[in-house]
């Protein structure tokens, strides 16, 4: 009988994850991301023993009346080195597979990273100019190793630039009170085109900051300390807090404009919304890591491809996986050397993600047509 | 007295032209839809069938005139506030991939949604009676994308219940359908409006099909109301003539309904009005 | 000091250098510090009053609580100058550049590990170290990013960034006094400022060819030394008339370097590149009318780091290229 069958099933009907489901899923992504904490703190270019290790920290994080048994730099480079840049780290990489996420249901385009509507090249064009204009106005100099709200010249220009550009790309992008999609992405590109011309002018003229302008370009945590997570982190936890709960808005994003309006979305305003948060998201990992690519744009293909596209799960489990995978990376960029991170996630990541994709042929990997 | 749940009077809308300008679509339009009525509207394309629904869902908004539902102007509604009381039925939409029906739904509870996460009881009981109501429950765990046309109609159908309305839009649902699930199709709205005394404005692109379907039939021709009235007594050969340019012979069925027959492609005459405008 | 491109400016090249240097790292065994705490210097000579806070040459007030014993240094020029102040033996870490440092400087360094590279500093092995003094280098030569993670670590920093020869000696000092060697730096001072007199002497009176040093050509662009940079008041001391490039970039356009037709071209590239000759030059397209080419006079520089480096040794490249510009005043 059929009213038998539903009541056997009600709670899987409501169509969200089952509770059960969406435990496993956010478990272990939560027990990866431990994991991965423990191991990058763990290892590093001067070794410090795992049982060392974890003393400082429950003496330093959780006031365990433990004995001083270890040097006091070993100490310092597990507690004032490795456990920002590690922690740095997730953040960054929890907020640009967030963003990433956001920015491909928004846009329904499977190539949108974090990036892709002018914060990259924004971002940039403040960071470089916060590394070179102290080179060419000596003046600067002086006050650009002062810090600011707990950040330097170069994150604070890196995250108004990031932010700035997405505001102007959003105002010049909107006509008759809608913003098409179509005309985003192309106002982003055009604005990002004349930006990346700034940025290459300075990049000519920064001389020995070249390495330094680099290896920013490419994403590097090497500038990771707690007062620049004590800047990213306030912003980053307030675009988690504001966007997670905001899951029903992407899945309706996903049926298209008017069927999204006629489920009670305020669409435009909703698109601005989740534009603004993501870019808060994205400028302010950016600010204090430079522009680390590959994270953004492949974790949330990663996760549709491993459990599905619905927002309510899919933003989470970026956010933990991101996370993770960053601070991944990172251990893999300080083990060999001081290597820019975005580098290793290029490198090894790009090839890994092929190889899903194939193995996955044929099921969808888009987030929609 | 309470008003009318639709209201149009004297609405006219002109969408905005890319190089400036308008191009109106609605010239002055008047009608009214009470609770519970199940209602055709028909009209050549142009006529400004669509743009009439988007006026009636608050996606545009009358250049003059009015439009209310619940006597109060439509774009002036909160958005989750009319969601909560119309639902549109769209022609077709793009099921994004990887979702189960149940899950897609389970998005028409988004009106109603309180908690930031989960979903409530009611939730749930609204979406199992919304793939009950509209045959869609062996559907419920399948995967959206590998749905025929006919049961993708169902799902959007259960979409649209979810949302427990007042009020059903439909906007050409029937168009991609063959015959059969046509019928089907209709037949299950007229069931639901029974089941919870629904009000449901259709628009439909067969006179026959309408005149089955529905007891009052709505004609709009070059941006009005040409004919407003029940079946019988809209659907005339000089209407049809003169709003859709063809010429049709009528008969009757044999259960006793008016039936419109194509006298013949060569008898067709000039195109109608609102395409020559 | 003559802005070194050499490596940085190709970005390519500074990708495959920093792949190179991934694959070298994986061969290099983590290092167990030894968290033994450093054997007092005995040959503090002067004893100065600590703590005290210096103002280095990025303007920052720097203070060091006690006389250093463990000191890092991040260049170098630094390592060289504190190595000239007899504190080579409380040195702990250095910079992985070790070319042409003095051979008794290398010897006493030997077991010193490295704690950066061009491209950046290992934080951890620096501070596994337990230095009480960091020296480094100004103008991204140690990436500000760095010194300013190290200063937020409480480690006394000092920035060195000398662009001319005086400021070479104050530095010279500054590090002095950082280390209790006050003495020792003044006399060491005294000793550069003799010997530069005694070479600017020997070329005065000379005509001073108009002198190009080329520090790189890459991709067509030519690197050069910068106006009223370090380099180019050197070629200056040494009776030189420096063609100067860019201030900001070092490069220099080929029809500027034509107008300018160099009376002698240096050719500081070829210390590294041997293929770099004054034939492969007089056969560059646009060269071959220089003064210079035609009058045969493009000398290979045996040596380029003497010259570019602001330490002590300074002098020893004056008078390098002192000998490059008027051989005939040391016959």
């Amino acid at each position: 009988m059929r009213a038998a069958a539903t009541v056997s099933s009600v709670g899987r009907l409501a169509g969200g994850p089952s509770l059960t489901r969406a435990a496993a899923v956010l478990g272990g992504a939560t027990l990866l991301l431990t994991a991965v904490l423990v191991g990058a703190v763990a290892i590093g270019s001067v070794g410090v023993g795992l049982g060392e290790t974890a003393a400082i920290l429950g003496r330093r994080l959780l006031g365990l009346p433990l004995a001083e048994t270890w040097a006091p730099a070993a100490e310092t480079i597990i507690f004032e080195l490795r456990l920002p840049r590690v922690l740095t780290a997730m953040l960054v990489g929890g907020g640009l597979a967030m963003a990433g996420t956001v920015f491909q249901a928004l846009l329904r385009n499977p190539l949108a990273d974090p990036y892709i509507i002018g914060t990259a090249a924004g971002a940039s064009l403040g960071a470089v100019t916060g590394i070179v204009a102290p080179l060419l106005l000596p003046v600067l100099a002086i006050g650009a190793g002062t810090a600011w709200l707990g950040i330097g010249l170069v994150q604070a220009l890196a995250f108004a630039g990031g932010l700035g550009t997405v505001l102007l790309v959003y105002a010049v992008a909107r006509a008759h009170g809608r913003v098409p999609v179509v005309t985003l992405l192309l106002t982003g590109y055009a604005v990002s085109s004349v930006l990346a011309a700034g940025v290459a002018l300075l990049m000519f003229a920064s001389g020995r900051a070249l390495g330094a302008v680099f290896s920013w370009l490419m994403g590097s945590l090497a500038g990771a300390s707690w007062p620049a997570l004590g800047f990213a982190a306030p912003l980053l936890g307030l675009s988690f807090a504001l966007l997670l709960p905001r899951w029903r808005s992407l899945n309706l994003l996903l049926l298209g404009d008017s069927a999204a309006a006629n489920l009670g979305l305020d669409v435009e305003r909703e698109k601005l919304i989740l534009t603004m948060l993501a870019t808060l998201a994205t400028s302010a990992a950016v600010a204090v890591s430079g522009t680390i690519g590959f994270v953004g744009l492949v974790v949330p293909h990663l996760l549709r491809l491993a459990i599905g596209p619905d927002h309510r799960l899919l933003l989470p489990a970026s956010v933990l996986v991101g996370a993770a995978l960053l601070a991944l990376a990172d251990l893999g960029a300080r083990v060999l050397g001081g290597v820019p991170v975005g580098i290793v996630t290029a490198l090894l990541g790009a090839p890994f993600f092929l190889y899903l994709l194939r193995r996955s042929r044929g099921t969808a990997t888009v987030a929609a047509a | 007295m309470s008003p009318p749940l639709l209201e149009l009077a004297g609405a006219r809308y002109a969408y905005p032209l890319q190089g400036g300008g308008r191009r109106p679509v609605l010239s002055d339009v008047t009608l009214a839809v009470q609770r519970g009525e199940l209602v055709a509207l028909l009209g050549p394309n142009g006529s400004g069938k669509t743009t009439l629904l988007r006026l009636l869902t608050g996606a545009l908004r009358p250049d003059a005139g009015e439009v209310r539902f619940d006597g109060r102007a439509a774009h002036a509604w909160r958005r989750d506030a009319l969601a909560r009381r119309v639902a549109v039925l769209p022609q077709q939409l793009e099921l994004p991939e990887g979702f189960r029906v149940a899950e897609l739904v389970a998005m028409g509870r988004t009106p109603h949604a309180r908690a930031l996460f989960g979903s409530s009881a009611d939730d749930e009981r609204a979406v199992e009676r919304a793939l009950l109501d509209a045959d869609a429950l062996d559907l419920a765990q399948r995967p959206a994308g590998e749905l025929s046309g006919g049961e993708r109609q169902r799902v959007l159908v259960a979409m649209a219940l979810a949302q427990e309305p007042e009020l059903l839009l439909l906007d050409e649902p029937t168009l991609h359908l063959d015959l059969a699930h046509q019928v089907s199709l209709l037949s299950t709205i007229r069931r639901l409006r029974g089941q919870r005394g629904l009000t449901v404005l259709a628009v439909l692109h067969d006179l026959n099909l309408a005149a089955a379907f529905a007891p009052r039939l709505i004609v709009l021709s070059g941006g009005s109301v040409a004919a407003d009235g029940a079946a019988a007594t809209v659907l005339q050969s000089a209407l049809v003539r003169r709003v859709f340019g063809v010429e049709v012979a009528e008969a009757f069925t044999a259960a006793g309904g008016r039936h419109l027959a194509l006298a013949g492609m060569e008898r067709a005459v000039s195109p109608p009005a609102a395409e020559r405008a | 000091m003559a802005p070194r491109l050499r490596a940085s400016l190709l970005v390519p090249l500074l990708a495959l250098a920093l792949l190179l240097a991934a694959c070298r790292v994986g061969s290099t065994p983590s290092v167990q510090p030894s968290f033994t705490p450093a054997s007092p210097s005995a040959t503090a000579t002067t004893v100065a009053s600590f703590p005290l806070t210096l103002t280095d040459d990025a303007g920052r007030a720097v203070t060091i609580p006690a006389e250093p014993q463990r000191i890092v240094s991040l260049a170098p020029s630094n390592t060289e100058i504190a190595c000239a102040l007899e504190a080579c033996d409380r040195l702990v870490g250095v910079n992985d550049f070790r070319d042409s440092l003095p051979d008794d400087v290398l010897a006493t360094l030997a077991q010193v590990p490295d704690v950066a590279t061009f491209s950046g500093v290992d934080r951890e092995k620096l501070v596994a170290q337990q230095p009480d003094l960091v020296l480094a280098a100004g103008n991204e030569l140690t990436p500000s990013a760095d010194i300013a993670a190290l200063a937020d670590l409480g480690l006394p920093v000092l920035v060195l960034y000398p662009e001319t020869l005086d400021e070479v000696y104050a530095d010279i000092e500054l590090v002095g006094r950082a280390i209790g060697q006050d003495e020792g730096a003044a006399s060491l001072v005294d000793g550069m400022k003799a010997d530069v007199v005694a070479l600017t002497d020997r070329v005065a009176g000379s005509s001073a060819p108009r002198t190009f040093y080329e520090v790189g050509v890459y991709e067509g662009v030519i690197y050069t030394a910068g106006e009223d940079s370090f380099l180019a008041s050197l070629i200056g001391l040494a009776g030189g008339e420096p063609i100067t490039g860019d201030a900001v970039t070092t490069a220099i356009q080929l029809e500027d370097l034509v107008a300018a037709d160099p009376e002698l071209i240096l050719l500081g590239d070829a210390a590294y590149d041997p293929s770099i000759t004054p034939d492969a030059v007089a056969a560059r397209p646009g060269w071959e009318g220089m003064a210079a080419v035609t009058g045969g006079r493009v000398v290979p520089m045996p040596e380029d780091l003497l010259i570019t480096r602001p330490g002590p040794r300074i002098t020893e490249g004056l008078e390098i290229l002192a000998r490059a510009i008027h051989p005939e005043a040391f016959d």
